[in-house]
């Protein structure tokens, strides 16, 4: 057994023993810090599979069809220009409900995946174009994770998004300190580097799973 | 402080959700099932911010489980069994798309007939019909008043 795989096989099984107690912050920070990974190495297939028991003819959702503007003002449609995997999300940067606990774990998930050599490009695409600019973006994202694509357009284009991944979203109320507030779908979608749909994540799921899932479906596309 | 534990009850809700038993899965495509349970709040559920998973559940939670509908959590179907099926389409709905439709039908204890589909260890159902609606019959508000307590009006002073 190499090296690689025994110690991702040694950091879950802790992450199985610590569920309930420690919480994920040193688990990730453990499954980040392992500099004596080869550049080469990938999510080992035959550690991260994706589920054999998966049923055949899962609800799809239409993908690829995006056509936004990053938070540098780049244009940028599903297809990653990083050639990687994307965890995508919907919601807004002021958002104090789902926003505030999905958009971590997203984020901490794909820091456990860098430690794994399996880069994924996080992105946010925003449910509030009035608010979020390109520039109100680029306030904001880096707080959330250093690699987080924020994603922005006009309503047209943020439409076509929406109904891209059949998203509902609509706006709920003024709050008198936070502004605008909006419901919106809260499922994480793991895309490939072309964009298409790959599976979803409940926000329930934690950042542990998330990326071990994703692990399954990157280990797959590289075999 | 709160992040950490959080953190902590939604892996251990992940692993729940990823340990519910499985009915038998066609070998071709999602097979037509028929399942009865309560519709619930996925998040309070599983997460454990509400503490005991029955206080998220029924009378008690509703007018938060509304909420969280409301604001994008997807909802579930729990079976008596604790089985969960999350909710990928209800009648009338695009897929993935919820709408006000399952505000009519949160925390209600329903039979539902629909498609059910393993995914990454999950169970997923859209759910093609509502059989029956017994409406909310666990009426957990007699155990637990109201989870979280602010989320039900105040009662008028006296």
């Amino acid at each position: 057994m190499s090296k690689f795989k025994t110690k991702l096989l040694g950091n879950l099984a802790v992450a199985g023993m610590l569920v309930g107690g420690i919480g994920f912050g040193a688990l990730a920070a453990m499954l980040t810090s392992k500099p004596e990974l080869p550049p080469d190495a990938r999510p080992d297939p035959a550690i991260f599979q994706v589920a054999a028991s998966n049923t055949p003819g899962f609800p799809e959702i239409k993908s690829g069809d995006y056509n936004l503007v990053d938070h540098r003002g780049n244009r940028r449609t599903s297809k990653s220009p990083e050639g990687t995997f994307q965890l995508l999300f919907f919601g807004y940067s002021n958002c104090k409900a789902i926003c505030s606990v999905a958009l971590p774990n997203l984020a901490e998930a794909v820091d456990i995946l860098e430690g794994m050599n399996a880069p994924v490009t996080p992105v946010l695409i925003t449910v509030d174009h009035e608010r979020d600019t390109v520039a109100a973006l680029n306030d904001a994202v880096g707080d959330i994770h250093p690699k987080l694509v924020g994603l922005t357009g006009t309503p047209a284009n943020l439409d076509a998004a929406y109904k891209a991944f059949n998203l509902e979203k609509k706006f709920l109320f003024e709050h008198v300190d936070e502004g605008a507030v909006y419901s919106h779908g809260s499922f994480i979608y793991l895309l490939g580097p072309d964009g298409a749909f790959k599976t979803l994540f409940a926000p329930v799921i934690s950042p542990v799973r998330i990326a071990e899932i994703s692990a399954g479906y990157i280990a797959a596309a590289g075999s | 402080m709160f992040s950490t534990h959080l953190k902590s009850l939604l892996g251990a809700a992940a692993l729940a959700v990823a340990s519910t038993s499985q009915t038998a899965i066609a070998s071709t495509a999602g097979n037509v099932i028929e399942i009865k349970g309560e519709i619930i709040d996925t998040w309070c559920y599983f997460s454990g911010v509400m503490g005991d998973t029955d206080a998220t559940r029924g009378s008690a939670h509703h007018t938060c489980a509304l909420w969280c509908a409301a604001g994008g959590i997807p909802v579930g179907v729990r079976t008596d069994d604790g089985d969960v099926y999350m909710v990928l389409k209800f009648k009338g709905e695009d897929a993935l798309e919820q709408t006000d439709t399952i505000m009519e039908v949160q925390s209600d204890f329903i039979t539902a007939r629909g498609v059910h589909y393993k995914r990454d260890g999950l169970n997923y159902i859209v759910v093609e019909d509502v059989v029956a609606n017994d409406g909310i019959t666990y009426l957990s508000h007699e155990d637990y008043d109201s989870v979280p307590p602010f989320s039900a009006p105040k009662k008028p002073k006296k």
